[in-house]
């Protein structure tokens, strides 16, 4: 069972891969910042499986906590002035 | 085992590689967005080495609080240099490589010598974690910033306070419509609000409470708490204020003033200076740096001496 959830782990790491190539390539800032929201929702979930896998019950509220930042962080890009590459 | 050693290798690849996009993007945002993800990863990383406390600050301040601090930042630059957009793509200053060879040479040094010496077996921490069970505590880290290096702490408390001040002596309060990002007449806002707030609130709460037993604590509940504030100004149901009220003095200053009353106040019944004498003292104190760290932060964010509620 321990095996399973480690490499359930590894899976959603390799995704978090895949993930920043989008992050890194855009184009926009939006494209960017979607793939970064993406990470933190697949982080969630490497968090949860971590908090069976590991025995660490904590690292559940670590998950609730970016959870709620994903929401703080989208409100304070929005209205942002575009990325250059953009115009 | 050779699974942990893939996931390990690949969050220690993965930081390096984003925190070299983090400093060579060619522009602002795209650096501020890629940090916000450096946190994540580093958040992850600290998991992994056993840390849920400093995972817990890394998610609240790092990605998140920061995260939003800078693009606000960097918006109100906008705001007051709007040529700058157009040249923020900037090339590498002279100094950059003789300081990242220096900085390099620097940690490796560390780093070799840190492999040489012997392992302690009276370690501080040794200690700390065997008088844990006299204190009825049971979050070690909780133990030592509360009790065993309570100094520190109240220091650390000094700090901030002392950041808020310079920052108004130096800044001019922020005008209302440079403190928030988003149309407060966007009809989803309210509603997200609406989550986000109480949210907020709740697991400031739940960290505050469970830091006496398992990770959390007063530092990571007033970031989450300072995150729902953050909200609240970004969207403009918070205000900058000129004057501060007394409520807001009393909350900013709540931490110092619980700390040093018990601290000082214990030694009129003959204890020590800062012997706190009870876990309703840790509550206590931790409950008031909670206020004084959320509101801290929420004012330094908002770039003004206080804030009130939207006039409507």
């Amino acid at each position: 069972m321990s095996q399973i959830l480690g490499l359930a782990v590894l899976f959603l790491l390799l995704n978090l891969v895949a993930g920043l190539w989008r992050v890194a390539r855009g184009p926009t800032a939006a494209d960017r910042m979607l793939a970064a929201l993406l990470f933190g929702s697949t982080t969630v979930a490497v968090l949860l499986i971590m908090a069976e896998w590991m025995a660490m019950p904590a690292l559940r509220s670590v998950a609730l906590l970016f959870v709620m930042l994903a929401g703080i962080v989208t409100i304070a890009f929005f209205g942002l002035p575009a990325d250059e590459d953009e115009r | 085992m050779s699974v942990d050693l893939l996931i390990d290798g690949l969050l220690g690849l993965g930081m390096i590689v984003l925190a070299l996009q983090v400093v060579s993007e060619r522009t602002v945002l795209r650096s501020i967005i890629l940090f916000v993800v450096f946190g994540l990863v580093m958040a992850l990383a600290w998991t992994r080495l056993q840390a849920p406390d400093l995972a817990l600050a890394e998610a609240a301040i790092g990605a998140g609080v920061t995260g939003a601090l800078m693009m606000m930042a960097w918006r109100r630059l906008l705001i007051i240099n709007p040529e700058h957009s157009a040249d923020t793509p900037r090339g590498r200053s002279a100094v950059a490589i003789p300081v990242a060879l220096l900085s390099t040479a620097l940690v490796a040094t560390i780093g070799l010598s840190a492999l040489n010496i012997e392992p302690h077996i009276d370690t501080a921490g040794r200690v700390a974690l065997d008088e844990m069970t006299d204190t009825g505590l049971g979050n070690p880290v909780t133990g030592v910033l509360l009790l065993f290096r309570n100094l520190d702490t109240l220091l650390e408390m000094a700090v901030l306070l002392i950041a808020l001040l310079g920052a108004r002596a130096i800044s001019a309060p922020a005008r209302p419509e440079e403190a928030a990002v988003v149309e407060t007449t966007t009809p989803l806002v309210g509603a997200l609000l609406a989550t986000l707030v109480p949210l907020s609130i709740l697991i400031a709460t739940h960290l505050l409470l469970a830091g006496t037993n398992e990770p959390g604590g007063a530092f990571q509940a007033g970031a989450v708490l300072a995150a729902g504030g953050v909200a609240l100004v970004l969207t403009a149901r918070l205000q900058p204020a000129k004057r501060p009220g007394l409520a807001t003095q009393l909350a900013v200053t709540a931490g110092l003033l619980a700390f040093v009353g018990i601290g000082v106040g214990i030694m009129a019944f003959g204890e020590t200076l800062l012997a706190l004498p009870g876990t309703w003292a840790v509550y206590l104190i931790e409950t008031a740096m909670m206020v004084s760290i959320g509101l801290t932060l929420a004012l330094l964010f908002a770039g003004a001496p206080a804030l009130v509620g939207r006039r409507a």
